[in-house]
Parts: structure tokens; C-alpha cells; sequence
């Protein structure tokens, strides 16, 4: 019977070890950004390398989770929602790889003062992603209080917003010592840090209707 | 020949595992929280065990309205009753072998020219009314106290899951238990009094006559269960009210709870020694029951997510069952009676001389019917265990693979 088996306590223990990954894996990119801004180029390859881990280690935990929940028939009627909120969270880690990846190879050029304002971006984007995790976790054990947990998301994704466009008007409006190529690649690593915080409002959005019907 | 006139029965008892039995763990299973294999074969053992140990209260009070003297009559009526619910199964609608029977036993009456005790009848049908009231009550307060603990204690969405689909099995072991002793009667209650086994010793306990009718009906019920039920559970499970787990555990809980009730000589007697009336020993309808803890938790919910459409052709089959049930025994006995010039039973005072075939028949026949049940336990058992054990090494089977391939893909991953 299920009560009498170890199934039930293995997969709570993987899907809070699932949303440490992300948790993490945030943190972690943060440091990235700011070791990338600070030229320390040791710090970045290291915090890369924890990124990575992390989200191999996320995919395999998103692996045995939805098989666990498929061979015992855990959760038959929340499964699929689930296993979409895993793979949103799940693209959240692997977006924070692939942006500190590109950042790798691309090298981009930032001015010094731009550093305040990336900072900052990266700061309230990561923030927005660093609010979900609560609320997803709220999700199985107190679901009535996982939407006042999402407005901080809503707040952090459109403080975001407006700090990509102020910093994409800097560099397209007031920095004319840059080349049209040079203002383009900056952009581009603001979309890549912009990405995170809009992941994160995909995957509120998603959750906040899971909430609503399991709470009625 | 008697084992011929046993057949209806059987019928009937199959008809009623199909559409029945599946109200216990049609829930679980429209909510997908057990799996319909695992459910029927709960549903079947605890059906059988319900049946023989604690079967006789209710098949008392269907022998006061209306004791069929005579085999040809107990065939033909269960026949009738059988047909009823064949046919409204096949559309799906989940009605009330109860009705059916008791619209047989009635046409009956009818028939042979016997009186129909008004008093019996009446608190049939007021159990009947009473069962679905009780079971939504029943219900709505057990949802509130789920729910009020699954919010307070704060417990782990898939640890609470687990503990719900652990009680649905145990739940539904109990409601089937009930359902067993409570219904058992409207499949084989007919037949007792014309039947009269002997004793069937089997080592650690014995049979009676009445528990070997049962015994046979309840395997008809498990053949039912196992064969049919799937399409019914679906129309309970999901069409009238989407259920939640939790809920899914609440009907059946409150479910079994009045069948455990209406069929409960020793809560009866205990309620006696407290001073107050005794509880109606009468088979009430699960279809009904059930549709009332439903309709509960529903009604509790705001009822905006009933599907009235689906309720309503319910309520149709509930008038329709035992009307239609109750002509088709009419004409179906004209039949026996005037074609193949089979006795049918008489009235109540008239039977002595005219019942001659059905006492040859049934002692002719009575050896071999025990006969028959020994084997078919031995079969059962033998079976029983190659099933079991070759089950346990099938998923085995399917585990090892299963890990096997899970290795091999993160092997390669690497």
C-alpha cells in the first residue's frame, strides 16, 4: 500500500531537491554576471561550472520525478500540471546555462559604465525567478498562500522590464561612442538576463491556476 | 436441472458486480487514484466475504415481501430482474438492483395472486429516500472535516495523496464488505426459501444453506465485477461531478457507511439497548446512495459543476427499473407458467400440494450444488495462488527493466 512505502517520502525528497537545484543555480548565476562584470574571469568559469552541475543534476531529478509519478500513479490528477511546472522551473535552470555559456564564448565587450545598471537587471530578474521557488514549494503544502507568494514575481518581472528598456535606451540613445554592432551584442545579453524574469512570470502564471484548482 | 434454475440468479448477480460493485470504487477509479485492476479484485474478495458472513439480515426482509415458493418463480424473477439491469447497464446508467428486484417480487405478487405487505414495501422505499439523504449528509460532513485537516495540518501535497489512496483501499474493502452483506440478498434472497442445502464443512469453518447461495451469488458478483464494471465506474467516477481525491474518499466512505448501517445486525441491536428504534435491515440502492453523496459534496461545492443531464437520466432509470422490471417478471411467468408448464409458485396456503417439482427438484440437486462449491473454492484458491504469484513476478519483471533502461540512459548521457 502506498502509505506503507518508501515511494511518497524518495520523491518529496527529489522534488525539494529539484527546486534547491534552481534555487541554487540562481544564486549561483547572479555571481556569474557580477564575477563576469568585475573581469574575474576565474570566479566565472567556477560559477559556470556550478551551473552546469546543477542542471544536469536538475534534468535527471525532472527525469525521476515524472517516472516516479507515472509508475506509482502519484498524484493522477495534478501529474500533468506537475510535470509542466518541473519543466518550466526546469527551463529556467537551463536558460541561466546557456546565457552564462553564450556570455562564455561571446566575450561581450561591456562598458564599465554599464555595470551598475546590469547589475541591477540581472539583481531584479533573478529576484523575480528567486520568488517563484517559494511559491512552487507552497504549492504541495499550503496552496491557499501560493498566489500572495506569485505577486512578488509580478513585481520583480515588470521592474525588469523597465529596467532593460532604461539600460537599452542608454546604450542605443546615449552611448554614440559604440558601434550599431557593439549596442546589438549588448542588447542581446540584456535579452538573455531579461529571459530569466520572464521565464519565471511563464511559470507564475502557470502555477496560479494550479493553486486556484487545487485549493477549490 | 436445479443448477439451470440457479442460472438466472447468477445472472442477476453478475449484472449487479457489473453495475453495483463498481459504485465502491467507481470513484477511486474515474479519479484514477487505484487502478481498476486492483479494484476490482478488493472489490471482488471483500464483496464475497460481506455476503457470506453477513448476508442474511437483509434477505429477511425481502422474504416478508414476498416469499417465493416455488424454483421455477425465484428463476423467473431473477431473470426478469437481470434482463432489467443487462439492458440498462448497457446504456450506462447506473441503477438499482434493489428496485429491480423488488419490482420483480412484486410483479410476483401480482401474479400468483399473493398480498403485498404495504408495511415491508413502505420501509423499503423510505429507505430507499433515506439511504441517499444520509449518505449526503454523511458525505458533505466528512468532506468538511478532509478538508479542514488537509489545510490545517499542512502536510505534503503527495504525502496527503498517498494517505488518500491508501484509505480509498481500505475504504473501498469496507464499502464492498457492506455492499456485499446489504445486497447479497436482492441476488439470492429468492432462492432461499426454496433452496435447502446441506451443511458444507471446509476444515476451519461450515457453510449453511443460505451462506452457500450466498457464496455462489457473491462469485457471480466478483465475475461481474471483473468482467463489466469498467464502464459504469467511468459514468460515476467523472460524469456527474468531477471529483478531487479527497472527495473521491469521502463517497465512498459515506457510501459504505449507510450500506454498513441498513445491513448491521449487531449496530441494530446495539441501538435497541440505548432505547431507541431498530435500524430497517433493508438492501438499499448504492446507485441511489451514491448519487446522493455526489450530489452533497457537490450541492456543498455551490453545485456548479453537477452535470444535471447525467442526474436526470439516472432519476429516469430509477422509476424505470423497477416498472419495467416488475412487468417483464408478469409476462416472463405467463410465460413459464402457461408455455412450458413450469410452477411458478402460488399463493401464500396453496403451495402444499402444488409445489411437488420444486421440492424433488431441490432435493434431488442439493448434493450437487455443495459438490459444486467445494470445487469451485479448491479451484479458486489454487488459481487464486498461480495468479498471485505470477503477478508478483511480473511486476517484478517490469521494475528490473524499468531500472535497467534508466541506467543504461544516463550511462549514455554520460
Amino acid at each position: 500500500m502506498p502509505v506503507f512505502t518508501r515511494t511518497t517520502k524518495n520523491l518529496i525528497i527529489k522534488i525539494d531537491e529539484f527546486f534547491d537545484d534552481i534555487d541554487l543555480g540562481l544564486l549561483v548565476f547572479r555571481e556569474g554576471i557580477k564575477a563576469y562584470l568585475d573581469k574575474d574571469m576565474d570566479a566565472f568559469q567556477r560559477h559556470l561550472q556550478k551551473v552546469d552541475y546543477l542542471e544536469n543534476n536538475a534534468d535527471r531529478l525532472q527525469r525521476e520525478i515524472e517516472n516516479e509519478m507515472i509508475t506509482h500513479s502519484i498524484l493522477p490528477q495534478h501529474r500533468s500540471e506537475v510535470s509542466t511546472l518541473i519543466d518550466e522551473l526546469d527551463e529556467i535552470i537551463d536558460a541561466l546555462k546557456s546565457s552564462l555559456n553564450e556570455i562564455n564564448i561571446e566575450m561581450p565587450d561591456i562598458p564599465s559604465s554599464l555595470n551598475k545598471n546590469l547589475i541591477s537587471l540581472a539583481e531584479t530578474s533573478i529576484n523575480a525567478a528567486e520568488e517563484l521557488i517559494p511559491a512552487a514549494r507552497a504549492y504541495f503544502k499550503a496552496p491557499y498562500t501560493v498566489r500572495e507568494k506569485l505577486l512578488k514575481v509580478y513585481y520583480f518581472e515588470s521592474e525588469t522590464d523597465k529596467l532593460s528598456f532604461s539600460t537599452k535606451k542608454i546604450i542605443f540613445q546615449d552611448m554614440n561612442e559604440l558601434d550599431l554592432a557593439h549596442k546589438a551584442h549588448l542588447r542581446y545579453i540584456i535579452h538573455h538576463i531579461e529571459n530569466v524574469s520572464d521565464l519565471a512570470q511563464k511559470a507564475a502564471d502557470l502555477l496560479s491556476g494550479m493553486a486556484i484548482k487545487i485549493v477549490m | 436441472m436445479i443448477l439451470f434454475f440457479l442460472t438466472s440468479g447468477l445472472f442477476l448477480g453478475w449484472s449487479l458486480g457489473a453495475n453495483d460493485a463498481s459504485h465502491i470504487f467507481g470513484s477511486a477509479v474515474g479519479s484514477k487514484m487505484v487502478t481498476f485492476r486492483k479494484a476490482a479484485i478488493i472489490a471482488s474478495v471483500f464483496f464475497i466475504l460481506g455476503a457470506v458472513i453477513q448476508g442474511s439480515g437483509t434477505s429477511h426482509t425481502l422474504d416478508k415481501l414476498g416469499s417465493v415458493n416455488a424454483i421455477g418463480g425465484s428463476f423467473t424473477l431473477a431473470l426478469a430482474a437481470a434482463i432489467t439491469i443487462y439492458m440498462m447497464t448497457k446504456f450506462a446508467l447506473p441503477i438499482s438492483t434493489t428496485q429491480a428486484i423488488v419490482g420483480a417480487i412484486i410483479g410476483w405478487n401480482f401474479f400468483t395472486g399473493n398480498h403485498t405487505d404495504s408495511i415491508t414495501l413502505e420501509k423499503i422505499v423510505l429507505a430507499w429516500i433515506a439511504g441517499p439523504v444520509i449518505g449526503a449528509v454523511f458525505a458533505v460532513l466528512l468532506y468538511i472535516a478532509v478538508k479542514k485537516f488537509k489545510n490545517s495540518a499542512r502536510i505534503h501535497l503527495i504525502r496527503f495523496e498517498s494517505y488518500i489512496k491508501t484509505g480509498l483501499i481500505l475504504v473501498g474493502a469496507f464499502g464492498a464488505y457492506s455492499l456485499g452483506a446489504n445486497n447479497i440478498a436482492n441476488v439470492m434472497g429468492v432462492f432461499i426459501p426454496a433452496f435447502h442445502l446441506s451443511d458444507l464443512e471446509l476444515g476451519i469453518f461450515t457453510l449453511n444453506s443460505n451462506q452457500q447461495l450466498f457464496l455462489l451469488g457473491g462469485l457471480a458478483c466478483a465475475s461481474g465485477i471483473i468482467t463489466y464494471s469498467w464502464k459504469v465506474m467511468n459514468t460515476i467516477g467523472n460524469n456527474i461531478l468531477e471529483l478531487s481525491s479527497e472527495a473521491a474518499l469521502v463517497v465512498v466512505l459515506a457510501q459504505s457507511l449507510v450500506l454498513f448501517i441498513f445491513s448491521s445486525t449487531g449496530l441494530s441491536n446495539l441501538i435497541v439497548k440505548t432505547g431507541l428504534p431498530p435500524i430497517p435491515m433493508v438492501p438499499v440502492s448504492s446507485s441511489q446512495v451514491i448519487v446522493g453523496c455526489i450530489l452533497g459534496i457537490g450541492l456543498y461545492k455551490g453545485a456548479r459543476n453537477i452535470n444535471f443531464k447525467v442526474l436526470g437520466e439516472i432519476g429516469l432509470g430509477w422509476i424505470i427499473s423497477p416498472l419495467a422490471s416488475g412487468l417483464l417478471t408478469f409476462f416472463l411467468l405467463f410465460f413459464m407458467k402457461n408455455i412450458f408448464g413450469i410452477n411458478v409458485g402460488t399463493k401464500t396456503g396453496e403451495s402444499a400440494g402444488a409445489s411437488d417439482v420444486t421440492s424433488n427438484l431441490t432435493t434431488y440437486g442439493q448434493n450437487d450444488v455443495s459438490g459444486i462449491i467445494k470445487y469451485l473454492l479448491m479451484g479458486l484458491l489454487i488459481f487464486g495462488t498461480i495468479g498471485i504469484i505470477y503477478y508478483a513476478l511480473l511486476e517484478n519483471k517490469k521494475r528490473r527493466e524499468m531500472q535497467r533502461s534508466e541506467e543504461k540512459f544516463w550511462k549514455n548521457m554520460k
